[in-house]
């Protein structure tokens, strides 16, 4: 089932948590609410499992209009950060309990039960209470408490986030699969920009209380809406330039240093003079010898990662960081030179921040 | 689907509703209750008290306020509520934490003594009257019959039947009864300090007593202060045990401002002069209960 | 707890001023002192109330020897037949049963949900705060202050000298406690389970009656007990609103017998050990909850 928020908002006393919330699904998509800590992704998501009311605008899962309907009737299933499990329940009384207050008959419930334990592995579990599990086996009950039923929508609100880093890659790849499987909508709310791009179908990126961009993982990566965005997607960040252009000598000139632009650099951003150029390290060449037309640069300081090396650099004024091969190295205050593969820059707006 | 739809939405905003009247319709009994057996006799309190004669011949005026100033027995009862309070008060607070730091760390027998230690709280407040009257009584009571074995003439220690030692001897009883309060909340508060503190003061060179000054007594200064306020409300309004003990005797020695209003109203039956008496005593203990709340607060703001 | 005791334990035995034999000595003797200390007061505790039990147990030659006798006596029971089955302490028990039980059945009951009310529900303009410290200082009025008119109440509602009466005024008496520690209670649970149970499909009283009140059950019961205590222990409010052998408590009948002309020590001993005895079970119960009850 689709769901839909239409001009959406959300004020605790005076402060807007959600602004103007505008974001439709598909059916059986899976959405990531993705931004930083406090911009109201649980409290969009709570506007949905109506656990708190909207204060203006329309949420609609189908073509029904749920602002007045109560959690018990809206037909979801939400897993919580924290789980929720019901402390005095063992593992089947709790996933056993969306069925038990819907009167189903006992023998229904225990087969499916036994088929959802099956499905994620917990089987032998069943009998435990929740204190006596590992975080990893608590998500997957209250995963499962999620999915015994075949709701219309699955709600899930940082449920991997209390999983070790390993466990954590593991239950991601888990969830995609089950979530294919069952072919449910999804809403996923999580701060950590992995996991949003590897999960999602759309991504919703969302800064204090106001929707950034709705695109697929590969738009968001290579076509952030604005300086916010591709500032908070990838890892280590974009980097950016503060400058002018140079519509003349086709230049693009900071404080420290200065690049070459061509035609069609110039035909975006015609009629603009300050601008922020915007580039990955991914497309920062590094190299120990100089070629010509490469800029000098000094190695503040190198991360070697394993399979790559993070280079923290100094060009001019500028930091900036590039992304080399593992095989780099380079001593502290060593000389460097970097190139900027000028045809996968973006541009920003210095004032708006948005995309040019 | 659909179908279920227009069902849903029918009752959907019934349930809403109820949903926000909900909180409204659980707490309003109690509320209820409260009002008609907390408030309501507060306010008859005022009424009767603002009043002189009964009946048709009731009268308003201010007579019963002004009469306090000038009764000497409620200028005494209040004396002897004070003395009574304070040194009672002193006296638990010094022993029941002397008998916490003793219990706070590990011990062999540790949770039978506190246990043990704990029983004259529990008892229920006329019992402990009548352990007492037979402990204290000045002809076959144990402490007598103990001194007296021990060849002491205990002819003059007729304890609460003497107008010199009745007062001494129900504050006793009280220091009796209530030192284990002060023991309970002050050990828990002692346990609930963390360990670090003492690490620290130890590798920072501090002395036993050093230890004891500066770092658990500003730590375990909540838990005074609650014990201290909640049993300065409990002093200031003692009844039961002088009651059984003394009646408030010999003459009115041991008469306390409690004693002194159930005599007013139920022995003379003028029911105004008591309620205007008993005002001053919730004005006492108001001030007292006021900290209490205002600590209250702060804990559960933190 | 163990544990917290155990590095204790180790930041003691590093601390170089406690090592050596010096030292050791004076431990040893620091421990010593510490148990004929506590000793001491743990027999100043508990021999008032033995010597209770023991009246309770001896003919009158036995109570009025001289020196007292602590322990040599032919022990009886006739006291306790004469208070329970010629006298009326039989029938003040089952007052004080009948009004204890009933009144704190309805205080849990009405407190519950009011402090249910009260803990999960964010009110306008901050109620829910301030009812619940209205209803707290309620809690703090002297009972001699609300007696006075609640006796006339009563006299002008003809309930005096009935356990009506006296159920009705303990009800009040007690909603205040009821109402703060099952608030408590209710808090330190996370608000995410009634959420998980409505997302679930339940509805919000099946949440409170299907995972709350099983979460709360403990805390529910040692507060009841509280309230069994309070009641039982009650006696300025029993003695103000009964006077007659049917209505009066135990604490009531007792005071009776202690405050007149003629006093019967073996009777009025064995009726004081009976209401002892259930109170030293019922704080036995809830041990666990005594401080957080008490310094309420
Ligand atoms: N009940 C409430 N009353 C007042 N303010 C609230 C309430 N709930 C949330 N807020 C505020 O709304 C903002 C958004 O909160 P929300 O929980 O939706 O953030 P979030 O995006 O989920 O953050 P996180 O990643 O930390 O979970 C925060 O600034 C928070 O302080
Ligand atoms: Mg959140």
């Amino acid at each position: 089932m689709d769901v839909r928020f239409e001009n959406v908002s959300k004020t605790f006393g005076k402060s807007a948590v959600v602004d103007q919330l505008n974001l439709a699904s598909d059916d059986g998509e899976l959405v990531v609410l993705l931004g930083p800590s406090g911009c109201g992704k649980t409290t969009t998501l709570r506007m949905l499992a109506g656990l708190e009311d909207a204060t203006s605008g329309d949420i609609f899962i189908g073509d029904e209009r749920v602002n007045d309907i109560p959690t018990q009737n809206r037909d979801i299933a939400m897993v919580f950060q924290n789980y929720a499990l019901y402390p005095h329940m063992t593992i089947a009384q709790n996933i056993a309990y969306p069925l038990r207050v819907r009167k189903i008959a006992r023998d229904e419930i225990n087969r499916r039960v036994n088929r959802v334990a099956e499905m994620l592995e917990i089987g032998a579990l069943l009998e435990r209470r929740p204190r006596e599990l590992s975080g990893g086996e608590r998500q997957r009950v209250a995963l499962a408490r999620a999915i015994i039923r075949e709701p219309r929508v699955y709600l899930m609100d940082e449920p991997l986030s209390n999983l070790d880093a390993k466990l954590r890659v593991q239950m991601r790849g888990e969830l995609k699969r089950l979530q294919h499987d069952l072919g449910t909508t999804t809403i996923y709310v999580t701060h950590d920009q992995a996991e949003a791009m590897t999960l999602a179908h759309r991504v919703a990126v969302m800064r204090a209380g106001k929707l950034q961009q709705f695109d697929t993982p590969m738009n968001i990566y290579n076509r952030p809406a604005n300086r916010f965005v591709a500032e908070f997607v990838g890892s280590p960040s974009m980097n950016f330039i503060e400058g002018r252009v140079d519509h003349s000598s086709y230049k693009f000139a900071s404080d420290a240093l200065t690049l070459d632009l061509d035609e069609s650099h110039l035909a975006r951003l015609s009629g603009r003079d300050r601008v922020t150029l915007g580039i990955r390290p991914e497309h920062i060449e590094v190299s120990t010898a100089d070629h010509p037309g490469w800029l000098a640069a000094t190695v503040y300081v190198t991360e070697l990662m394993g399979n790559e090396t993070f280079v923290f650099l100094r060009v001019g004024g500028e930091k900036i960081i590039a992304r080399a091969s593992a095989e780099f190295r380079a001593e502290f205050e060593s000389r460097v030179f970097v190139k900027i593969q000028m045809e996968r820059t973006d541009f920003f707006d210095s004032k708006t921040g948005l995309r040019i | 689907m659909m179908r279920s739809l227009g069902k849903n939405r029918s009752h959907a905003a019934t349930v809403r509703g109820r949903e926000t009247a909900l909180p409204y319709l659980l707490i309003a009994p109690t509320v209820a209750v409260l009002v008609a057996l907390s408030i309501y006799p507060l306010i008859y309190a005022v009424r009767i008290s603002l009043q002189t004669g009964s009946g048709e011949a009731a009268r308003w005026s201010l007579a019963n306020f002004t009469r306090l100033a000038s009764d000497k027995f409620f200028i005494e009862a209040l004396a002897h509520t004070f003395i009574y309070a304070v040194v009672a008060l002193t006296f638990e607070f010094l022993l029941g934490l002397g008998l916490a730091v003793l219990l706070d760390r590990p011990l062999r027998g540790r949770s039978l003594f506190r246990s043990a230690l704990l029983i004259p709280m529990m008892l229920p407040p006329v019992v402990v009257g009548v352990v007492w009257r037979l402990m204290l009584n000045p002809d076959f009571g144990a402490i007598n019959g103990t001194l007296k074995g021990a060849g002491v003439n205990t002819e003059s220690l007729t304890w609460t039947a003497s107008p010199v030692l009745a007062l001494a001897s129900v504050i006793a009883v009280d220091i009796w009864q209530w030192t284990p309060f002060m023991f309970l909340v002050l050990l828990a508060g002692l346990q609930a300090i963390p360990q670090e503190p003492y690490e620290a003061a130890i590798v920072d060179g501090s002395t036993a007593w050093q230890t004891f000054r500066y770092v658990t007594l500003p730590l375990l200064k909540p838990a005074i202060l609650i014990a201290l306020l909640l049993r300065t409300m409990d002093l200031l309004r003692v009844f039961d045990q002088i009651f059984i003990l003394t009646e408030g005797g010999p003459g009115f020695s041991t008469e306390t401002v409690s004693l002194y209003i159930y005599r007013t109203a139920f022995r003379f039956s003028d029911f105004g002069y008591a309620a205007a008496m008993s005002f001053v005593l919730l004005l006492l203990t108001n001030i007292v209960s006021v900290g209490y709340i205002r600590l209250l607060q702060k804990q559960e703001a933190a | 707890m163990s544990e917290r005791y155990a590095a204790r334990k180790v930041a003691k035995s590093q601390s170089p001023a406690k090592q050596g034999r010096p030292g050791a000595t004076r431990t040893r003797l620091a421990r010593w002192s510490k148990y004929v200390l506590l000793s001491a007061a743990v027999l100043a505790a508990v021999t008032p109330v033995y010597w209770m039990v023991t009246i309770s147990l001896k003919s009158e030659v036995d109570q009025f020897a001289s020196p007292p006798r602590w322990f040599a006596f032919t022990p009886t029971l006739a006291h306790y037949y004469d208070a329970f089955f010629t006298r009326s302490f039989a029938k003040y028990l089952t007052t004080s049963l009948t009004v204890a039980g009933l009144s704190t059945i309805c205080a849990v009951t009405l407190g519950t949900l009011a402090a249910y009310g009260l803990a999960r529900f964010k009110l306008r303009g901050k109620l829910d705060q301030r009812l619940s410290l209205w209803i707290l200082s309620t809690r703090m009025f002297p009972p001699i202050v609300t007696a006075v008119p609640l006796f006339l109440m009563m006299r002008d509602l003809r309930l005096l000298n009935t356990i009506t009466s006296l159920v009705i005024v303990y009800t009040a008496l007690n909603l205040p406690f009821v109402v703060w520690m099952m608030r408590g209670f209710f808090r330190e649970l996370p608000r995410e389970l009634e959420e998980a149970a409505m997302v679930d499909g339940d509805s919000r009283l099946g949440a409170l009656v299907r995972v709350i009140l099983p979460l709360v059950t403990p805390g529910l019961a040692a507060t009841a007990v509280f309230c069994l205590i309070v009641s039982w222990n009650e006696f300025l409010l029993a003695l103000v609103l009964t006077q007659t052998d049917a209505s009066m408590t135990l604490p009531v009948g007792i005071a009776g017998r202690v405050t007149q002309y003629e006093i019967k020590w073996g009777v009025m001993s064995a009726a004081g050990v009976v209401a002892m005895i259930p109170i030293l079970a019922f704080a036995m119960a809830v041990q666990r909850y005594l401080v957080r009850g008490l310094s309420l």
